[in-house]
């Protein structure tokens, strides 16, 4: 199975948002996602967009009766934007990075039958199907894309409790500024946010 | 003390320089900043900044030991966040130490929280040093939420060299 890597265009809204509440249900929490495709069309392309993005597309086929017909499938997504580090300029902030679970670098589950042969023949066929390499494809061509923007880094971030993901970047040479420097990430969030933003009598 | 707050222009940029150095300098990694007033005034006030900044001046007759009127700043820009859409990054905040104790943080964090709030944005997000309890303590008094302690969020970069190899591998060969 061969996959694609493409800008996002504004008719694929609503894959994005997709994949973002798929995302965010994986982690148990995609009752926040507060984000319409209107929002998203607005957002990121309007006069001013916010964030970009890189779609993952692979082929698909479906049959019917005897027709086959092929069409494509929008399987993973790179949200990013632009940040300013006030040392050393320009980066890239990769906001969200994903991949469906079925294209991922793992077993990807078929049918079985009960007898022992099949069973071994499945598991082979599992083995050779996984890892397309969509994660890889799509980090390399995010840190092409920062090199050409003139960012001099490449930022995100990532739950410690997230192994598989901080094995990942880690492999590839990421610092984890957290453990190595000591930077903590804070929020303030709409409701502290509006009581800062209300003058109070001094 | 009397002073103002007010949105930074291009002539600001040597200022705004001059105080990152020092805030680089109280952060321990003076020799981290490689930028210069000129990066500075192209990334933040051409054709599409890269960030938004407001300096604090202060009356003449209050000026530093030095002779600057400009004694204070905030840089900051927008990020995203697929739950909850537009929100504002407060990357660096500072005031010089003769100024700090009058308020002028506080107004500065509070300027930033307005214009956050005219964007319509549901979140502020910083970041801070693990051993920097004078600014931990300003944040969480304020209301701001430690997500490493309590979600364990870590910062990670690619850079350099590291970035270099990135954009260079091979995907199929890797």
């Amino acid at each position: 199975m061969d996959f694609k890597l493409r800008k996002a265009e504004p008719a694929d809204v609503s894959d994005i948002l997709r994949l973002v509440k798929e995302l965010a249900k994986h982690e148990e929490m995609e009752d926040q996602v507060l984000l319409t495709e209107k929002d998203l069309l607005e957002d990121g392309f309007g006069e001013t967009p916010f964030y970009r993005c890189v779609l993952a597309e692979v082929q698909t086929e479906t049959s019917s009766d005897a027709e086959t017909s092929s069409g494509s499938k929008v399987v993973g997504f790179a949200m990013y934007y632009f940040t300013y580090d006030p040392w050393v300029g320009k980066q890239l902030y990769l906001e969200d990075f994903f991949i469906m679970e079925a294209y991922r670098g793992q077993c990807v589950h078929h049918s079985s039958s009960s007898s022992s042969l099949s069973l071994i023949m499945t598991r082979i066929i599992s083995v050779c199907v996984s890892g397309l390499g969509i994660g890889s494809e799509l980090l390399r061509h995010l840190s092409d894309l920062a090199v050409t923007c003139r960012c001099t880094g490449m930022m995100f971030v990532v739950a410690e409790n997230n192994e598989p993901s901080i094995r990942f970047y880690k492999r590839r040479g990421a610092e984890d500024l957290s453990k190595d420097e000591g930077w903590r990430v804070f929020r303030f969030d709409r409701d502290s946010l509006l009581r800062m933003a209300t003058p109070t009598e001094e | 003390m009397d002073f103002t707050v007010r949105a930074a222009t291009k002539e600001d940029c040597k200022d705004i320089w001059r105080m990152i150095t020092e805030l680089a300098v109280y952060e321990k990694m003076a020799d981290q900043v490689k930028i210069s007033p000129e990066d500075l005034e192209r990334d933040g006030f051409g054709q599409n900044p890269l960030f938004e900044c407001l300096v604090v001046e202060v009356p003449e007759e209050q000026k530093s030991t030095d002779g600057f009127i400009v004694v204070g700043y905030a840089l900051y820009f927008y990020t995203y966040s697929t739950w909850t859409g537009v929100c504002v990054h407060l990357e660096d905040l500072y005031v010089m130490p003769h100024f700090r104790g009058n308020g002028i943080g506080k107004s500065l964090l509070s300027k930033v929280a307005q214009i956050a709030k005219q964007k319509q944005c549901a979140r502020l997000q910083l970041c801070a040093l693990e051993w920097n309890t004078p600014s931990r303590d300003f944040y969480a008094y304020k209301g701001a939420q430690d997500l490493t302690a309590t979600e364990g969020w870590h910062m990670l970069r690619f850079d350099g060299h590291t970035l270099d190899s990135l954009a260079q591998e091979d995907a199929k060969g890797s």
